[in-house]
């Protein structure tokens, strides 16, 4: 342990002086200690805040987690515990000492009778108050102090307690992965029949699961399913074929309107068959991507994403504007969108609706496994890799790319339609950038390429903001930091791609360095 | 590969069977809306036939809420807490969660308010619909905030029985769906849009008027009604132009404007806006033109942003002037969350009223049960919010037709003298 | 699918469709000076309200190449589209704001005894302040941003960065927004720089008011615009950036570290881009957790229309953008509302015609 050590823990203190302070600056530390409380299943009542107790918890987690990373940096091993716990008495102590300056501040201006929520509109007295544990500034601020030190020494020593069971657990891992390797259970694997069995349990979980978990899981699951369609369709352009597309959306947005302004009572009052509008959307989709991709598709990775982006930003402009008011009225939206009949019988719950989305993404994983199998899919892999030796290798680069677009945009096209008739409404608000960067997140945080992937991704981007839904106004801020760390963390995506093998005895397949060269 | 081919084929047939015999169970008999019918909503069937479960649940179209001791009775929001409009969102709920406040108690057991974000999305209007119908100690819905996201809520309230008074969903025919549930305060953007081009013609006198709007919803409806009714009174609209929200500079527009010389220039949208335009006319040769706003541009928000550019600037509201009321639940407002009231959005006092009126609304039709439970009687929730007549609060006396307009008094038109709201002449 | 096995793919021609894609574009060109043609002749618009939709174009595009800058500063050394880029910018905007906020409350007392608030007493110190403060945060957010969410993705596949951007992006608005509110703050100009004063230019009859914040703004922009150019062109460090650039192998090679280089080009980026949040503010007089997002978008447009990675071309890219975005609707005689639509047609225009943008020396092709 020498002045380098310490130095370092310092620093570790010093980030974390950061994170308390923002969570305290936005109001954090309350709704915090109030899912705590709520956890123990004490109700927090309204306008009051949760118990001390629950702060005491929540600052004190936060203090191990800083302890923790403070004994982990010092990188000795083994490491000694009088080490470690020096290294979190230092962290936590520099943590402590600004949570001691941020209460001084702020409790001392609050005192004074300073309106600190006019400019840090998530300060209000009672939270402040609340941070200092009811103290005055300067007591309150020593109790963070204390703490704060306490907790990171007992991180600290957390560490010292996880490397000593650390063997045990490494048994453990030796005799599973030997349990693994053992001869049945890999015979159990290769054996194709056990396939078929997990497929059936699969299947047999997504035919009842829509008619058990109620109409909530139905929607939110439902909305999953839309995106697993955008996001294989995405997936054809930006995974397969190597062309980055910000404008994702356009299509979505052709789908809907076009499969809305053929079934809808208003302004067209056409009335069309379900059946028969989901085949124009997918239709009018694909030829605007078709047209859309003519004159763009010789451009290059980021001029190529730009453009569509514009295009994106042009359809929904477009739809909402005076200028074709009388065709799509407008920024009110289309209203009354038909549901799903078969033989004179309206399908139209949200059970119903969803076995139509489980349909349509099996539909379309099936498709999408069988273009990425034939030539076409070769052909988009050689682009994806390097356009330039495609082209030179007799690939026509621009057919495959306008027909990768294409399929792509006709995948959007379905999404569209049966995500407008299920919520029986569409309006430009639903067909903003932020679904594109949505599909694309998607896309990526799955894997690029990737089937299953995409099915995480959807999961994680489409239901992981609902399950945050407890966080309230604080989903959005967790879920950009989770994509953050998503991207850290696992850079090639939750369950990235393996490229299908050709030819017995092929060499390794290169790691797809990015969409768009 | 034909083997996989057929597999699908299985899956798909599998799924359609599936299907079918969802279909066939019974549905309950509403179809008087475009509403999907669906055996599966657990909503009706929550009430147990419990033995303190008063008479009423019984015979009640949609069941009770069954409301056990020590929860609180719910009343759940969609609102925009996140994203662009944000402020509305935020500001609404504020004014509604003092409405819980000031209601106090109903046989020991409080209120809630469960404000979800919608992101101001007809997409997360629906989500938040789905989720708020799972929870069984939800009964009534101040809101949602945007037409879009009410819209496309309403089928999803109509099937749980939630009765819905919107503080701020305004497009015209949201009240002509024919929905049982659905209640607005919030006065329609063919009601207001007539008489303000009526004021604008008559009682103003101008005869040349630009028309402009933000491209939502909400301000696009009001502009062209104004737009219509003005040309019908014999006025004419020289210009009629659409901006982006959140653009900020919106010289060019208005330069434009300013070379056909209007005498007023009449605005639909959100005071965000409205301020800016405010300000902008005075650079861009429109000094003498009167800004003519309607109730998305009223409140201290507008004066405070534009000063004095804005003295002279015409604004419609439902918030009478000053009562009571208003005085009490702006020293609440201020002193809980800081800021003004109205300094986020001109609705937070909707937004209060409306919580108020169903907190109303539940009072007058819960039982409590011979159990300890509290009931709350769906159906008669509905008909209750529906018959509303005469709740005295913020925004006036509160009664609803048989289609759900609960503010038939009509905007009050009001004009920015010395840095102040006043009562426009009428 | 079947077929599809044993069909020979169709050649197309390439000579053609490059021809006819010149000649499409050309039409385009004509039809569009056509329209442009008759509307001006036809429209009552005088020349003041010509000046007026320029100067307009002028200061919201000086903004715009501010920002885009930042991307393609970015861009041309890492090949990321910063996507919180708009978010930097934001924060900047408040800085500036804060520091308005702070000189305006404090009184001073002049030698006549009226009490002013030091905002006007000193407002180029006050200026110079709100600058400092607001590009120094910019310019901290953009180091740690690149630290915390880029740096750890040092070659991953070139979308991954995208995404965390993007995840950097939605975190820094909701911040925003959980620590300043979600309302809409008005940024208090000293007098100097007031939004609604300014000369009054006679022109045709009327007159067409120029205000002291345009027009310091657009001097302000030209400013930092030719101070980035020199920064690049005659420093140390610039010759270093230019290097990473080129070549960030070969740069490392020769003794540059480039770790630091880029963390400098956020930091520069970052400044950039909070000066132009500054400038925003007292512009338009607004800020909020929002502000960033679309002008964000605009600048990125932008760039990459003068020719991403080019910084000559994001300050032609973004006049020429903020120009046709004000002028376009008059011009053609179409609502203001499709504003974007024009802006961003332009842009399909001008890749069509030159796939690499205005500026662009087809960098795409070679250096990715």
């Amino acid at each position: 342990m020498n002045n380098l050590h310490i130095q370092k823990s310092a620093k570790n203190g010093l980030v974390f002086a950061v994170i308390i302070i923002f969570l305290a600056l936005i109001g954090f530390t309350v709704t915090a200690a109030s899912m705590i409380q709520k956890v123990f299943g004490v109700e927090v009542s309204v306008g009051t805040m949760p118990k001390y107790s629950a702060l005491i918890a929540f600052l004190a987690f936060i203090g191990l987690w800083n302890g923790w990373r403070a004994a982990k940096q010092t990188e000795e091993h083994p490491l000694q515990a009088g080490h470690a716990i020096l290294a979190g008495l230092a962290s936590g102590f520099v943590t402590g000492l600004f949570a001691l300056g941020y209460s001084l501040i702020v409790g001392t201006l609050q005192s004074n009778g300073v309106n600190v929520r006019v400019y840090l509109s998530s300060l209000s007295p009672e939270s402040i108050i609340y941070f200092l544990f009811g103290q005055s500034p300067l007591s309150g601020g020593f109790i963070q102090l204390s703490l704060s030190t306490v907790s990171a020494a007992f991180g600290a020593l957390l560490v010292i307690f996880w490397d000593r069971s650390q063997h045990q657990f490494l048994i453990w891992k030796q005799k599973l992965s030997a349990w693994g390797n053992a001869s049945w259970p890999a015979k159990l694997r290769r054996n194709v029949f056990v396939g078929y069995i997990a497929m059936g349990v699969v299947l047999l979980l997504l035919v009842i699961l829509p008619r058990t978990w109620g109409s909530y899981w139905n929607y939110v699951m439902g909305t999953v399913g839309i995106y697993v369609l955008l996001g294989i369709g995405l997936n054809i352009i930006v995974g397969y074929s190597g062309q980055l597309v910000l404008g994702y959306v356009a299509f979505f947005a052709i789908g809907a309107y076009s499969f809305a302004l053929v079934t809808a009572p208003e302004p067209h009052n056409l009335n069309w068959n379900f059946w028969i509008a989901i085949l124009v959307a997918v239709v009018a989709s694909a030829i605007s991507g078709v047209l859309i991709g003519l004159p763009i598709l010789r451009l290059r990775g980021d001029y190529l994403a730009i453009v569509t982006l514009g295009f994106g930003e042009i359809i929904r402009i477009l739809i909402k504007s005076d200028l074709l008011k009388e065709i799509t009225l407008g920024p009110r939206g289309i209203r009354n969108i038909a549901g799903p009949t078969l033989f004179g019988k309206s399908f139209s719950s949200d059970s119903d609706f969803m076995y139509l989305i489980i349909l349509a993404v099996l539909l379309s994983i099936f498709l999408a496994r069988r273009w990425q199998e034939s030539r076409i899919g070769r052909a988009w892999l050689a682009i994806s890799q390097d356009e330039t030796v495609a082209q030179a290798t007799g690939v026509d680069t621009y057919k495959y790319k306008l027909l990768a677009l294409a399929i792509g945009a006709a995948f959007a096209g379905l999404g569209g339609a049966i995500f407008a008739s299920r919520n029986q409404f569409t309006g430009p608000e639903d067909h903003v950038l932020m679904v594109s960067i949505n599909v694309l997140c998607l896309v990526i945080v799955g894997g690029m390429g990737s089937i299953p992937g995409v099915i995480l991704g959807a999961f994680a981007l489409k239901g992981l903001p609902e399950i945050l839904r407890e966080l309230e106004s604080y989903r959005l801020l967790v879920f950009g930091a989770l994509l953050v760390l998503m991207m850290i963390v696992r850079p090639e995506g939750l369950w990235p791609a393996t490229r299908p093998k050709y030819e017995e005895n092929s060499p390794p397949p290169v790691t797809v360095e990015g969409g768009s060269r | 590969m034909s083997k996989k081919i057929l597999f699908f084929v299985f899956v798909v047939f599998a799924m359609i069977l599936a299907s079918c015999s969802g279909a066939q169970t019974p549905a309950p008999a509403n179809t008087d809306a475009p509403v999907a019918t669906d055996a599966t909503t657990d909503k009706a069937t929550d009430v147990p036939a419990a033995a303190g479960a008063p008479a009423v649940c019984a015979t009640d179209e949609f069941g009770c809420a069954v409301i056990p001791p020590g929860s609180t009775i719910k009343l759940g929001m969609g609102a925009p807490m996140t994203g662009d409009y944000a402020s509305f969102g935020i500001d609404i709920s504020q004014g509604a969660t003092i409405a819980i406040k000031d209601g106090g108690e109903l046989d020991g057991f409080k209120f809630e308010l469960v404000a979800q974000d919608t992101q101001g999305a007809p997409e997360g209007g629906a989500a938040v619909a789905n989720k708020l119908v799972t929870d069984p100690t939800v009964v009534a819905i101040p809101g949602h905030i945007f037409s879009g996201s009410t819209e496309a809520a309403i089928p999803i309230y109509e099937k749980a029985g939630l009765p819905m008074l919107s503080p701020s969903a305004t497009n015209p025919p949201l009240t002509t769906l024919g929905s049982k549930v659905f209640n607005r305060i919030a006065f329609t953007d063919a009601v207001q849009g007539k008489s303000a081009a009526e004021y604008l013609y008559n009682k103003l006198g101008f005869r040349k008027i630009a028309v402009m709007h933000d491209g939502g919803a909400y301000g696009q409806g009001l502009a062209d009604v104004v737009k219509q009714e003005f040309t019908a009174l014999g006025g004419e609209v020289v210009a009629y132009e659409g901006i982006e929200p959140g653009k900020q500079d919106y010289t060019t527009v208005l330069s434009v404007i300013s070379s056909k010389n209007p005498e007023a220039v009449y605005f639909g949208g959100y005071v965000a806006e409205g301020y800016i335009l405010a300000n902008q006319m005075k650079q861009t040769g429109l000094e003498n033109a009167v800004f003519f706003g309607c109730d998305g541009t009223f409140g201290a928000e507008f004066i405070e942003k534009s000063g004095a550019n804005g003295e002279g600037a015409y604004a419609a509201s439902l918030i009478p002037p000053d009562s009571d009321a208003k005085a009490k639940f702006d020293a609440t407002y201020l002193a809980d969350y800081g800021v003004p009231a109205g300094s986020l959005s001109p609705y937070t006092w909707s937004g209060y009223d409306a919580a108020a009126a169903l907190i109303a609304m539940v009072k007058s039709v819960a039982v409590l049960g011979g159990d300890g439970n509290l009931y709350v009687p769906r159906g008669e929730l509905v008909k209750a919010v529906r018959n509303m007549s005469g709740f005295s609060s913020i925004t006036g006396d509160i009664t609803c037709n048989d289609v759900g307009e609960c503010n038939t008094a009509g905007p009050t038109f009001y004009i920015v003298q010395n840095g102040e709201w006043v009562q426009a002449p009428k | 699918m079947a077929e599809e096995h044993h069909k020979r793919p169709v050649k197309m021609p390439q000579l053609n469709i490059k021809i006819i894609r010149l000649i499409a574009a050309f039409v385009v060109l004509v039809l569009l000076i056509l329209r442009i043609h008759n509307v001006a002749l036809e429209s009552q618009l005088g020349a003041s309200t010509w000046l007026r939709l320029s100067v307009s174009g002028l200061i919201i595009g000086g903004m715009y190449a501010l920002i885009a800058i930042g991307y393609t500063l970015v861009y041309g050394i890492l090949f990321m589209i910063n996507f919180a880029h708009g978010e930097v910018m934001m924060i900047g905007s408040f800085g500036g704001y804060f520091v308005f906020e702070a000189f305006n409350a404090i009184p001073v007392t002049l030698h006549d005894g009226t009490q002013i608030s030091f905002l006007n007493a000193q407002p180029v110190i006050a200026i110079l302040l709100a600058f400092l403060i607001g590009m120094g945060i910019a310019a901290l957010t953009g180091y740690f941003l690149e630290k915390i969410a880029y740096r750890p993705l040092r070659g991953a596949p070139r979308l991954v960065p995208l995404i965390s951007a993007i995840g950097a992006s939605i975190f820094l608005q909701n911040a925003g927004q959980l620590l300043f509110g979600p309302q809409r703050r008005q940024y208090i100009n000293p007098v100097i720089i007031d939004r609604g004063l300014g000369w009054q230019i006679p022109i045709a009859g009327t007159k067409v008011l120029l205000t002291y914040s345009g027009i310091f703004s657009l001097v302000l922009s030209a400013t930092l615009m030719v101070a980035l150019y020199l920064l690049v062109q005659r420093t140390k460090l610039g010759r270093a950036m230019r290097a990473v650039a080129q070549d960030k192998r070969t740069a490392a090679l020769m003794g540059i570290n480039v770790d630091k280089i880029i963390s400098q080009t956020f930091v520069i980026s970052g400044a950039l881009a909070g000066s132009a949040g500054v400038m925003w503010g007292i512009h338009n007089g607004l800020t909020n957790y929002f502000v960033g997002f679309l002008p964000g978008i605009k600048a990125f447009t932008a760039a990459v229309l003068g020719g991403i990675g080019n910084i000559p071309g994001a300050m032609i890219g973004g006049l020429f953008l903020g120009i046709v975005e004000s002028i376009g609707p008059a011009a053609l005689g179409i609502d203001f509302q499709l504003q974007d639509v024009i802006a961003f047609s332009i842009l399909i225009l001008v890749l069509i015609l030159r796939p690499s943008g205005i500026l662009g020396e087809a960098l795409t092709e070679e250096k990715v």
